[in-house]
């Protein structure tokens, strides 16, 4: 600071009523705003929401929790951020006699402004999922576990997440419930009287797919449908029409190419391309022809495919979402390998998938290649060259753009003479990313 | 949310103009205490700060921080479409994609608005200590920047000594040496021709004309300038701003080569 300036006077507080202002001010907002939610019926006197451990995360969530109907989760639902939206929540039947005094203008209605247009949905939420952190192993690579009684189990439980305590205390309902639900997940051995409870993975297996099987007995919602099924399983179309014959001659040689290439794929495609390639050589100088050429999809999807899709992205969904990392990579891996008859078998959905990926990958090479490339190359190669040099162009585009638009004093500083300067940092020591005041 | 409104566009203008050729792309940071800047220049040698207080701004408001990353040439771009008197307001969203600038005309009722993109710069953020300089000299701004300008013709660095009886600047190059040897001085009629040196023991530096030059870009920001040194430390050249802000450079001297 210039100490040599005067320092400037203090502010004289301003006249109280200097500026008589018009506007009415708004009441300011709240800034702990109350929240939207959507809450099942008829629950119980007791219902709360408690803190509980998610149970894929470990971090502490909320649940709402009702003796008579179990446990809640929330949804948090949100519109998209550019959408400028509110809720305005007014009570519907607000009684006569508030409605009264209302219109008298002796209260003001109990209508409210949320600024925020999130709503929360609770959805009920199978209590085995909550007790799952419990049971899993504490570590991927721990694989022998011991069988333990209710009660342990539950201690357990209780010392992730406190609120357990206070629900079972309060409910000795809930803890029958969740043995129930352990039951349907784990090996049991009788001991005396007691019986003892160990984690099954092939039982819980069992219980997802089921859980699984369940959710996707028809179809998605039609978005989820479209973007996890449809997307999935389109199939590219490898020839593209073209009326102009004189382009019709590099699409023939195009296709020879691909006919060169698809041997490792499926044979269906690759004797299309056959055709195609045979069809454009006989007749290439002929519109007709061309126009006429195949543009049904390379592969067809057989009709057992969506299904097994939509149960596996099920699935996926369910182990994500629920359950504890170390679980859902066993379950993944022993899905593949399993052989019961009540898990599906997936591998045809996945040899399907591969042979998709391979049509895409090669209709996306044959869109990229300019026609004046040699196409003596190989594929694969070529592939991942043309990735190379386009980067590399463009971060030479890129940095020459920067170099355009430097200013003479920028560049005049980049030739000054910096040594025997040392770095800024080796004077100041590095603070943490978030700054200082 | 951020929404800060300046009652005069220039003084970004000039901020902007002056870091300009310094750092190309910075991040703004804002918290509820103001705006804050700090980058390096392409070598690392040298280091702007910047802080607009809160005060500064009429009115301020600054809900979570945030960090504004900003190409710099495209701020310039869109600053130059301000007249340097006009209000100018900055506002930005939580997360925000773009910077929002206002320019309203106190005289005439144009009101002007621009978008900025902003971009993720990943920017290492040097903690500053608050430093007890060896020498503190205050002096005119533009006499500052006339000793870096004239004694640039003739060297590509300065050597800046600080002795009881004054500071000397000193420079020696192909074409022959330089020296301006400043005192003490009160100036009554204007306090902002003073030369002020408080000195606590004798220092000498040697720096870099081309970066000292470049910092006075800024000497239109403030009427005086701080500098500050202390031997084995980076030089710090201060233009203070209206309420309290300031905008400070850092340049480290060169070591082991003084002739």
């Amino acid at each position: 600071m210039a100490r040599t300036r005067s320092k400037p006077a203090p502010k004289a507080p301003p006249p109280a009523e200097s500026t008589p202002s018009t506007i009415k001010a708004l009441p300011p907002s709240v800034s702990n705003a109350p929240k939207l939610f959507v809450l099942p019926k008829d629950t119980s006197e007791d219902t709360r929401i408690v803190t509980l451990d998610n149970p894929a995360t470990g971090t502490p969530s909320r649940y709402l929790f009702c003796v008579e109907k179990g446990f809640y989760e929330f949804t948090r639902i949100v519109a998209p951020r550019k959408a400028c939206k509110s809720w305005l929540i007014t009570s519907e039947g607000a009684d006569v006699e508030e409605k009264e005094r209302e219109k008298e203008g002796l209260q003001l209605g109990s209508g409210y402004v949320s600024k925020s247009p999130d709503l929360f949905i609770a959805t009920p939420v199978d209590i085995l999922f909550l007790i799952l952190p419990a049971l899993a192993p504490k570590t991927a690579k721990e694989t022998k576990q011991h069988f333990l009684c209710l009660d342990d189990h539950l201690d357990t439980l209780t010392s992730l997440s406190p609120h357990w305590k206070g629900l079972l205390k309060q409910f000795p309902k809930l803890k029958q419930r969740v043995e129930t639900r352990m039951q349907a997940i784990c090996d049991t051995v009788d001991a005396g009287d007691e019986t003892m409870y160990r984690i099954s993975q092939e039982k819980l297996l069992g219980t997802l797919v089921k859980k699984a099987e369940r959710m996707s007995a028809g179809t998605f919602p039609a978005s989820l449908e479209e973007k996890f099924i449809k997307s999935a399983l389109e199939v590219p179309i490898m020839n593209i029409k073209r009326e102009d014959s004189g382009i019709s001659e590099i699409s023939t040689t195009t296709s020879i190419v691909l006919e060169d290439a698809a041997t490792p794929s499926t044979t269906t495609e690759s004797q299309l391309s056959v055709t195609t390639s045979q069809d454009s050589q006989t007749t290439a100088t002929t519109v007709s022809s061309d126009s006429e050429a195949p543009s049904k999809p390379a592969l067809a999807t057989p009709p057992e495919i969506p299904h097994l899709l939509r149960l596996r992205t099920s699935f996926t969904y369910l182990t994500t979402t629920y359950l504890p990392p170390t679980l859902r990579t066993h379950l993944t891996a022993l899905l593949s390998v399993s052989t019961s008859t009540s898990i599906p078998n997936f591998a045809p959905l996945t040899t399907h998938l591969a042979a998709l990926a391979v049509l895409k990958a090669e209709a996306l090479s044959l869109r990229s290649i300019s026609d004046n490339i040699s196409h003596k190359r190989n594929f694969e190669e070529d592939e991942e060259r043309i990735a190379e040099r386009e980067e590399k162009k463009r971060k030479k585009d890129e940095d020459e753009k920067k170099k355009k638009n430097e200013s003479r004093a920028v560049k005049q500083l980049k030739k000054v003479d910096t040594s025997g300067m040392k770095k800024m940092s080796s004077f100041f020591t590095k603070a943490a990313p978030k700054k200082k005041a | 949310m951020l929404e800060a409104r300046l009652q005069q566009a220039n003084l970004l203008k000039k901020v902007v103009d002056a870091i300009k050729d310094l750092v190309q792309d910075c991040n703004f940071d804002c918290n509820d205490s103001g705006i804050a800047l700090q980058a390096m220049d392409n070598s690392h040698v040298a280091l702007v700060s910047m802080l607009l207080r809160s005060d500064a701004f009429e009115p301020f408001r600054c809900d979570r921080n945030i960090a504004l990353g900003i190409n710099l040439g495209s701020l310039t771009k869109v600053l130059r479409a301000a007249q340097s008197d006009d209000i100018l307001t900055l506002k930005a969203e939580d997360a925000p994609d773009v910077v929002n600038l206002t320019f309203e005309s106190p005289s005439t009722d144009r009101i002007s608005e621009y978008d900025i993109k902003l971009m993720d710069i990943d920017q290492e953020h040097l903690g500053i200590p608050e430093t007890e300089y060896a020498a503190t000299i205050t002096m005119p701004a533009v006499e500052f920047q006339r000793i870096c300008r004239d004694l640039s013709a003739l060297s590509e660095s300065v050597s800046i000594e600080c002795a009881k009886d004054g500071v000397a600047f000193k420079c020696t190059g192909d074409i022959g040496s330089g020296s301006i040897q400043l005192r003490s001085h009160t100036d009554v009629e204007k306090p902002s021709n003073n030369v002020e040196i408080d000195l606590a023991e004798p220092v000498a530096l040697t720096f870099s004309l081309k970066y000292l030059v470049n910092f006075c870009k800024a000497s239109g920001m403030s009427e005086s300038v701080k500098l500050c040194l202390s031997n084995e430390v980076p030089l710090l050249v201060e233009y203070g701003l209206q309420s309290n802000s300031y905008l400070r450079f850092y340049l480290a001297p060169k070591i082991g080569e003084e002739e």
